[in-house]
């Protein structure tokens, strides 16, 4: 934390850095750095051990090189689907908190994950089979899952004709979760043994894409996301005064919040279905950057999507190696993280 | 003088519940004006359609004689602050972030602050008397301070004309009086318009120089302070049986309560003003 | 002196005697029928044995999840492991229930209910062929049981004969993962009736130092553990639905495994690899088929 601050970041640096521009710089730097240097660190470690020199032989046919397709196949793209999956959920976990005024909401809050899980678990238990592309079904399923609990959610917020209410957006979206986590059980209940059991398996959260189709898949809508996230950091702060307050100081509350609504949840919508639900790092990456760098959302936005995938990475590199050759999943070390941090956060505010 | 601000005939009602009835208020440079009202008599409402916050069933507003209609909101934005009765953050911002939030409306989308916008926040953190204060996390400052820091972030939003909406009703009776000073310095010394609507009669008195006093969703009288603010109109305003004097010391009218007045001098009868039909519906509920 | 006086309470005393035993005896049969008649089952590999000895005609109700034999098919289903239907057991008035054993609190009830229980656990294979035996001996079908297990028994030792002095080859059994997608694979550790199933077949179990029956990989280990044959299990309802090319093509997303690139990657379809019933031993020999082709010429 001390390391921050001196370095010009962080909330009480205005003496002696007031500057927004140097300290997006910093931020920018010191976080993209630390991203960057995950992914390429990351896919020089496993459980494996790899020569580098092997891998980018290109006089090896590809077909025969164990070396390239460990690198290739099994280590990058799980390490390129963790900065997708790590950035979105974080960035979407900082706009969600911001649209509904409350540090504890996450992605998962208004129920796009309970949709996506359920479309997971229909296709699982009921062996739906179909595919588009080579894309297979399960991720599709999710994510339609995903889109139908956003157009339901919205929906019921838009049932009275006073606008666009958070209040009534968080009562909806917290009633949907109920609802699809019951209709999941039920999902569950009717499956076999084997299937139950899958269903549990993926709600823990997996990485292992093993090909570069799904990221592929999910890039679009993480990117059409991360464009409508780039015009909120100043709308987002402003919002914090409240929406009547926001609305005296020129934001256009109503559709600032339909944006920030519809751009989160695609982005969380794209992220669980390519892996799975992976919780804690929609909570915990923003809190951690607001520790590090203030409120301002024009820094904690980036930086969180950063430290999102570095932290991600990082968690899926535990999940691969620490029990090697059994793969723990990565939702669990998530969990094994967030849960301690924010037992110290409880603390730490009281 | 100049007319800023004018509405002009405003109704204003939601669910069938008619909020305002036919308003009609100027407000002229320079002016120190106040709403003054019981609650539920629509001073808040009418703040907020001032502001442009909420658009009128009838009638217009005109801000420097375009319809506010007209304007998008970061037009409207920079040419009227609002100070809302009280701030609460979900997340903890610094003063100067807070003031700076305040130059929102005057930036391009991407833009970032530069040194002329930091230059003004300062500049407004010292009229308010809040420099001391520019590092300090906004929740951990008293009442008093947090409404000075939400004054300052106005003016860097808006130098010209500020709404104020019950400004003290959550304060103690220190910062009131801090509150009022600062608000009649800023008037006189920086030509600021400001525009209070407040339920308490001596503040009134005691800062602005014209009066709109409202009842029911409709306006009772309107005019200079020591003009229209009487015996009679009190009553007819509140129920309340009031002395009104000019307080040498204080140099301002002030207001003091006697008794309520008995149900058969009531001026309205109870629950009437707000429906057309009086169909003995209870008072209209708070719209703050 | 004897007179007829003693001879008389000798009569008596034996009469008296006959009486004791006769009513005792009919007291017995009235209280315990000889052999269960109403049995229910919960367990489709007992289900599978059931058929398999003969009790098939005294099965009143099965499993929600029983496919086989195809008799099951209009059976009243009671639920299963973590779902019975208590209600629709009693209704059957069974007299002797095979249950998990892990299933505490049915089992408490039919124990109150003085219900004759059948208590099952996942056991290896040699296990499998000793429940038949079991099963045959409680349910006064015990030749019919011996000679079902005897068979099996033979049909797994005529297997290993087979695959006996070959070289074992290195497999990698996978018995769960997404369709169409090599992920959330889980695959069979050195533990557990799998284990044993390999083993029988001549195989050398590529995860056999994790001692886990279950063992949840990656594509990362899978690339490692390098083995020779990947036999990719299939059950249950997606049976119907699936595309064996495109099931079968996932696989070549790793082609340096050595089982990809010389083509032995077996998708062996059905739930006789999974429940460790009646026809484990057939299921076995299939996989021996697969790993040692010239073995069954």
């Amino acid at each position: 934390m001390a390391v921050f601050w001196r370095l010009g970041l962080g909330p009480q640096t205005h003496e002696k850095m007031p500057n927004i521009r140097s300290r997006l710089a910093l931020t920018l730097a010191v976080f993209g750095a630390s991203a960057l240097a995950a992914c390429v660190l990351a896919p020089l470690v496993g459980s494996t051990p790899l020569s580098l020199r092997r891998v980018f032989d290109r006089s090896i046919p590809f077909q025969d090189n164990v070396d390239a397709q460990i690198f290739f196949v099994a280590r990058l793209p799980r390490v390129l689907a963790a900065a997708l999956v790590g950035s979105t959920l974080a960035a979407a976990g900082v706009v969600f908190q911001a649209l509904l005024r409350n540090p504890l909401a996450t992605p998962f809050t208004l129920g796009v994950s309970a949709g996506a899980a359920l479309g997971a678990m229909v296709a699982i238990t009921f062996g739906v089979d179909f595919a588009v592309g080579t894309l297979p079904t399960v991720p599709i399923a999710s994510f339609a899952g995903a889109l139908g609990a956003v157009a339901i959610v919205y929906a019921m917020a838009r049932a009275r004709h006073h606008g666009f209410s958070t209040n009534v957006l968080l009562l909806a979206g917290v009633t949907l979760n109920s609802f699809f986590s019951a209709l999941i059980l039920f999902v569950q209940y009717l499956a076999d043994f084997t299937q139950t059991f899958r269903t549990v398996r993926w709600l823990m959260g997996d990485l292992d894409v093993g090909s570069y189709t799904p990221i592929l898949a999910a890039v679009p809508f993480a990117a059409l996301s991360f464009a409508a996230f780039a015009t909120l950091p100043r709308s987002l702060n402003v919002l914090t005064l409240g929406p009547e307050a926001a609305l005296a100081r020129g934001i256009e509350v109503v559709s600032t919040q339909r944006l920030a609504f519809f751009s989160a949840s695609l982005a969380t919508g794209a992220a669980v279905s390519l892996g799975g639900p992976v919780g804690f790092i929609g909570i915990v990456v923003p809190h951690l950057v607001r520790l590090l760098v203030g409120s301002d959302h024009r820094l904690v936005l980036p930086a969180s999507a950063l430290f999102g995938a570095a932290f991600l990475i990082a968690c899926d590199v535990g999940a691969r190696t620490l029990m090697a050759p059994t793969e723990i999943p990565v939702g669990v070390i998530t969990a094994l993280i967030g849960g301690p941090f924010f037992l110290w956060l409880l603390i730490k505010r009281s | 003088m100049s007319v800023l601000l004018q509405a002009t005939d405003i109704s204003f009602g939601y669910d069938g519940l008619l909020v305002l009835q036919q308003v009609t208020v100027a407000i002229e440079r320079g002016d120190f004006l106040g709403l003054l009202g019981p609650n539920g008599s629509g001073k808040t409402t009418l703040l907020k359609v001032l502001a442009g916050m909420l658009r009128p069933d009838r009638g217009q507003v005109r801000l420097h004689g375009r319809p506010l209609s007209g304007l998008t909101r970061g037009e409207i934005a920079r040419q009227l602050a609002v100070v809302p009765q009280e701030t609460r953050l979900a997340f903890e911002y610094t003063v100067l972030e807070i003031v700076l939030m305040g130059r929102h409306p005057h930036l391009r989308t991407f833009e970032l602050e530069g040194p002329t916008d930091l230059a003004a926040a300062r500049e407004a953190l010292a009229a308010t008397g809040t420099s001391a204060l520019e590092d300090r996390p906004f929740n951990t400052l008293s009442g008093g301070e947090k409404q000075r820091v939400i004054i300052a972030s106005a003016l860097v939003q808006s130098a010209d004309l500020l709404l104020l909406d019950e400004p003290t009703a959550s304060l103690d009776l220190r910062y009131q009086l801090e509150i009022g000073s600062l608000l009649a310095v800023l008037n006189r010394d920086r030509n600021v318009t400001v525009v209070l609507s407040t339920h308490d009669l001596n503040f009134a008195a005691s800062l602005c120089r014209r009066l709109v006093l409202l009842r029911g969703g409709r306006v009772l009288e309107s005019g200079e302070t020591r003009v229209v603010l009487t015996r009679e109109a009190i009553r007819r305003l509140y129920d309340v049986n009031a002395d009104v004097s000019f307080h040498e010391r204080a140099g301002h009218l002030t207001v003091v309560p006697i008794g309520v007045t008995p149900d058969a001098e009531r001026a309205t009868p109870r629950g009437g003003g707000l429906l057309a039909s009086g169909a003995g519906a209870p008072d209209a509920r708070e719209d703050a | 002196m004897r007179t007829r006086r003693s001879e008389q309470l000798r009569t008596i005393r034996s009469l008296l005697c006959t009486l004791a035993l006769a009513t005792m005896a009919v007291a017995q049969a009235a209280a315990q029928p000889s052999t269960p008649n109403r049995i229910v089952s919960l367990v489709p590999s007992v289900t599978e044995m059931l058929f398999a000895i003969g009790a098939g005609p005294r099965v009143v109700g099965v499993s929600s999840y029983d496919r086989q034999p195809p008799q099951v098919a209009g059976m009243t289903r009671v639920g299963g492991l973590l779902n019975p239907d208590v209600e629709r057991i009693f209704r059957l008035r069974p007299d002797f229930v095979a249950v998990y054993a892990t299933q505490d609190d049915l089992r408490a009830q039919l124990a109150r209910a003085q219900i004759r229980e059948f208590a099952y656990s996942n056991t290896d294979l040699a296990g499998v062929t000793s429940t038949i035996r079991e099963l045959g001996r409680r349910l006064g079908l015990d030749t019919q049981a011996n000679r079902t297990a005897d068979e099996m028994e033979r049909r797994l030792a005529s297997t290993r004969s087979r695959v006996v002095g070959r070289a074992r080859v290195r497999v990698l059994l996978v018995f769960g993962r997404e369709p169409r997608a090599l992920r959330n694979i889980d695959a069979g550790g050195g533990r557990g009736f799998h284990a044993d199933m390999l083993e029988a077949a001549g195989a050398a179990n590529v995860l056999a130092d994790v001692h886990r029956a279950t063992v949840p990989l990656n594509t990362e280990a899978i690339l490692k553990l390098a083995p020779d044959v990947i036999i990719d299990l299939h059950y249950g309802d997606q049976l119907a639905s699936m595309d064996m090319k495109a099931e079968r093509s996932v696989w070549n997303q790793l082609p340096a495994i050595p089982a990809v690139k010389t083509g032995r990657v077996y998708l062996l379809l059905g739930d006789e690899f999974v429940v460790p019933g009646p026809r484990i031993a057939d299921a076995i020999e299939k996989i021996a088929r697969a790993l040692h082709p010239d073995a069954f010429k």
